[in-house]
């Protein structure tokens, strides 16, 4: 018994991939066990926590949840490119300033998750930012330093 | 006692000093065990029981080694048999829970070994299996392990006083019995571990909170090689609450890898997690209390059985710690624990946050408020009445003096180093508007409102051997060099500021080296809040000795007779030359290394962690549905070494246990033994949209004994959770909680059979 394989082109991180895959291997195994960007974490591999979210065609996913196969030609951004990106600094500041994340495992998705929220809601409220989030699961608890800093990015990057 | 000179003017500790490597989390630079890859890896995986108790009659792995990608399979005939825990082998052939390893697989990939376990052809004969504790100790129950059911063959018993005597002088007696269900850690990151021999030398990364303490000497054990022949290493700790070992991944991974002739990475799923991880013991709770006409206790009498699973693990210290309530909270000269672990074909039991102190602190306070209602007393005043004061229980001290630490006396005669739970009482109380509170069940209506308070203590630290290393470079670099695991609780960070604050630097200054046994020195398991106040003194005073040293190495270089030092500068007596630290440190002639190792605690005082804590709640008396409106927590650690870090440990720990109290639970079907409900969603942790932002008071003085007068911090929050809730939703519906978690059912339950449904 050989398992099918595909071929799978995308893009990651600004850079075209094409990939030699077997059909059942999720975007996240490539991501991290391919392309050694481990930024997305598994913590459920079941669509359940949002620490595996990326952006693909910029909007959040959890990349546990789709098949290598289903983003042919699409593109993704990890945490990794995000994090370097002009917009993404307030949200950065923000977190290490109200201590959004302790042991760490599940920031990045938050951080991200509150990329995208920003994107969308540049005016979100308090609420709204807690509704958007409610994808993501902090163990920690670290949900008010998360909602502050998620606000506090919000107030940073209002245009003055 | 009085607080030592040197804390009179701080500039690092008790200052919000950013968590060390956020911005590597936030930004996914952090490589956690499952991160890591080497070269020629391979993924393992986990065969697991279908069945709660059965012998292992024969493995078959031929089909499964012919799968493509398959390079070994490990089974209970490759494991060695030696204990590697009190009741655990790396492998048996026989099982003792639904979910419990099986045999290993060494794949090119994860999925291969997935198609490879279901290659392995195992043949079980079932036992007749044992799920509930009550029956686990009836006679002729099925034995989970030789010997009985009883684990120990005794019942833990702790007492001082004469509770016989003391129940004699009571007017009146209450009790209750108290129920708390089986729930999952579920950090965010799942075990793992990756081994790598090299010949006869072993490196292990994992997932751990003691790569000294439990790692390296369990894997001595199961390997049956010198502990100086393995590695191990924690890069990075996505979350562990006082759980995350304690099972035989470590081992079996290392065996896989030895098999393999290949490193090999083991990563568990999380419906592994739960079931091969270790899991919050269920525990039944007979409490009884005799208090004199005007409610002062004279007799309390606690009764605990816990299902302890199918492994103690640490369920020894969470036996211990359920009586920890009933034996200090309370000024009240007899008091007496009873604890019963107890087998069952259950996963195993383990530690988690607060060990047993959260669930028998639920029976205590709210017991306290059924005696203050039956009294007609408000329940803070009955708290301010009669809980424990500085001057700790009535009576004498028999306990030696250097027997205090190891023996957690319960006995009178003791005092607390410190203890601030009256203000917590008197602020708390404040904050939320206690005055606000009406009688029990006064409100009319379908949602009705209510306030409660609960207190806790909780012991941290004390009895812990810890170690610091502090080396100076000539280069003037600083490291701090540490054996225990920063679990994500921030310890690297709050250990840094302590460092920094001996040396006069910032405590950006301070690098940091964790959790690897090549490059730091013994350190204690990560556990008991007891990094801050055990390590912290050992890092306070390896630091002060380095001080000294670059103190006279100055005075030697400036040619005058003292120096001092200050704000990272070296300075003569007179104050006219300076050295800056680097310049000292390069005139050392070698790297400053200082050790300080001690026996964390004192021989005259018991130290402890104080607490109160106020909820408003609104309960719907149609569904049952608890509804949290506000919550504070009154926290009395000590001196605060970082408010910022602090605030959110307090807050993260009052969630968590939130999501505790209303809605988490492991269900077992009661046919099968299997586990139910091994995932996020069905085991509902707390969201973030579920709780309002929690209110963190901290009101400690500085303690005299813990370094810069801190006292632990980690598991004292969660301890009053419980009862705080509970007595909120009594408050608000006038029905009294006896059971954890609080889920609708239950509430509804309770309205019910208390005759406060809605009319």
């Amino acid at each position: 018994m050989t398992p099918a394989r595909a071929t799978v082109t995308l893009t990651v991180n600004g850079v075209a991939r094409t990939l030699d895959v077997e059909p059942r291997e999720t975007l996240l195994d490539v991501l991290r066990e391919r392309l050694d960007l481990t930024g997305a974490k598994r913590a459920c591999d079941r669509g359940e926590c949002g620490a595996c979210a990326v952006l693909v065609d910029g909007r959040p996913i959890n990349a546990c949840h789709v098949l290598a196969l289903q983003v042919r030609g699409r593109e993704v951004v990890t945490i990794e490119a995000l994090a370097g990106r002009p917009e993404f600094q307030p949200i950065l500041a923000a977190f290490i300033h109200h201590d959004a994340g302790q042991c760490g495992f599940c920031t990045p998705g938050f951080a991200l998750a509150a990329h995208a929220l920003l994107q969308r809601h540049p005016a979100a409220s308090d609420a709204l930012i807690r509704w958007e989030l409610v994808g993501h699961i902090c163990r920690c608890n670290a949900y008010d330093g998360l909602a502050a800093a998620v606000a506090a990015a919000r107030d940073a990057r209002k245009p003055s | 006692m009085t607080a030592p000179a040197d804390v009179s003017a701080l500039s690092v500790v008790g200052t919000p000093v950013a968590r060390r490597e956020l911005a590597e989390k936030v930004t996914g630079r952090t490589r956690y065990t499952a991160d890591l890859h080497r070269p020629g890896m391979l993924h393992g995986r986990v065969l697991r029981s279908p069945h709660p108790h059965a012998r292992i009659v024969r493995v078959d792995a031929s089909a499964a080694l012919r799968l493509p990608g398959v390079h070994a399979v490990l089974t209970p005939e490759d494991a060695p048999q030696q204990p590697i825990d009190r009741d655990l082998r790396a492998l048996e052939p026989l099982v003792r829970f639904a979910g419990e390893e099986v045999a290993l697989v060494a794949a090119e990939s994860e999925a291969q070994a997935e198609d490879a376990l279901r290659a392995i052809e195992v043949v079980y004969e079932p036992l007749p299996a044992v799920l509930d504790p009550e029956a686990a100790l009836a006679p002729g129950a099925p034995e989970v392990h030789p010997g009985g059911n009883l684990v120990g063959g005794k019942p833990l018993v702790v007492q001082r006083g004469d509770v016989a005597a003391g129940f004699a002088q009571a007017a009146r007696i209450f009790e209750g019995t108290f129920r708390t269900q089986a729930h999952a850690p579920v950090a965010m990151e799942t075990r793992a571990a990756l081994a790598e021999w090299e010949g006869d030398r072993l490196t292990l990364w994992k997932t751990s909170r003691a790569v000294h303490a439990s790692d390296r000497p369990l894997l001595a054990r199961g390997l049956g090689i010198p502990a100086e022949r393995i590695r191990v290493i924690c890069t990075a700790m996505g979350g562990g609450f006082g759980n995350k070992d304690e099972t035989r991944l470590g081992v079996l991974t290392a065996l896989l890898a030895r098999k393999a002739g290949r490193p090999v990475r083991v990563e568990y799923s999380r419906r592994e997690e739960v079931l091969g991880g270790r899991n919050r013991q269920a525990t039944v709770n007979r409490l009884r209390i005799g208090v004199r006409v005007d409610g002062t206790p004279v007799a309390i009498e606690q009764r605990s059985v816990m299902d302890a699973g199918a492994y103690i693990s640490s369920g020894i210290n969470v036996n211990r710690r359920t009586g920890q309530g009933a034996l200090y909270l309370y000024t009240c000269p007899n008091a007496r624990y009873e604890g019963h672990a107890v087998y069952t074909n259950r996963p195993a039991g383990g530690s988690f946050r607060g060990l047993g102190a959260p669930l028998g602190h639920f029976a205590v306070e709210v017991l306290a408020d059924e005696i203050a209602a039956a009294l007609g007393i408000d329940p803070l005043d009955y708290r301010l009445r009669h809980h424990v004061t500085a001057a700790g229980q009535p009576g004498t001290r028999v306990t030696a003096p250097d027997a205090l630490l190891p023996d957690e006396p319960v006995e009178g005669g003791v005092p607390f180093s410190s203890n601030a739970l009256r203000a917590c009482l008197l602020v708390g109380a404040e904050r939320i508007g206690w005055h606000r509170r009406r009688p029990d069940g006064a409100e009319p209506g379908e949602r009705v409102r209510g306030l409660g308070v609960a207190m806790g203590t909780y012991k941290g630290g004390a009895g812990r051997e810890a170690e610091a290393e502090l080396h100076i470079a000539e280069s003037g670099r600083v490291a701090l060099h540490l054996g225990l695991t920063d679990v994500g609780q921030g310890s690297a960070t709050v250990l840094a500021q302590i460092a920094a604050e001996a040396l006069t630097l910032p405590a950006e200054r301070i690098e940091t080296v964790m959790a690897d046994t090549a490059r730091t020195p013994p350190g204690h398991v990560t556990a008991g809040s007891t990094t801050t106040f055990s390590t912290g003194e050992a890092v306070r005073r390896a630091a002060l000795a380095a001080a000294e040293q670059l103190r006279r190495r100055a005075a030697e270089m400036l040619g005058v007779a003292a120096a001092r030092l200050e704000a990272g500068r070296l300075i003569s007596e007179d104050g006219r030359r300076s050295l800056a630290l680097e310049e000292v440190a390069a005139g050392l002639g070698a790297e400053l290394v200082t050790r300080w190792r001690w026996n964390a605690g004192s021989s005259t005082h018991i130290v402890n962690s104080f607490a109160a804590h106020f909820a408003e709640v609104e309960v719907d008396r149609r569904n049952g549905h608890i509804r949290v409106l506000r919550y504070v927590a009154a926290q009395d650690s000590g001196r605060i070494v970082n408010p910022r870090l602090a605030a959110g440990q307090v807050s993260g720990a009052v969630l968590q246990f939130l999501g505790i109290a209303l809605r988490e639970e492991l269900f077992l079907d009661p046919r099968s033994g299997v586990t139910l409900n091994p995932s996020f969603l069905e085991h509902k942790s707390t969201a973030i949209v579920d709780f309002p932002a929690v209110e963190v008071l901290f009101l400690g003085e500085p303690d005299p004994v813990g370094p810069y007068g801190a006292k632990a911090l980690g598991e004292p929050p969660v301890v009053p959770v419980f009862a705080a809730i509970a007595n909120a939703v009594a408050n608000a519906a006038g029905v009294r909680l006896h059971e954890v978690p609080f889920t609708p059912q239950r509430v509804l339950a309770a309205l019910k059979a208390q005759g406060r449904l809605v009319p």
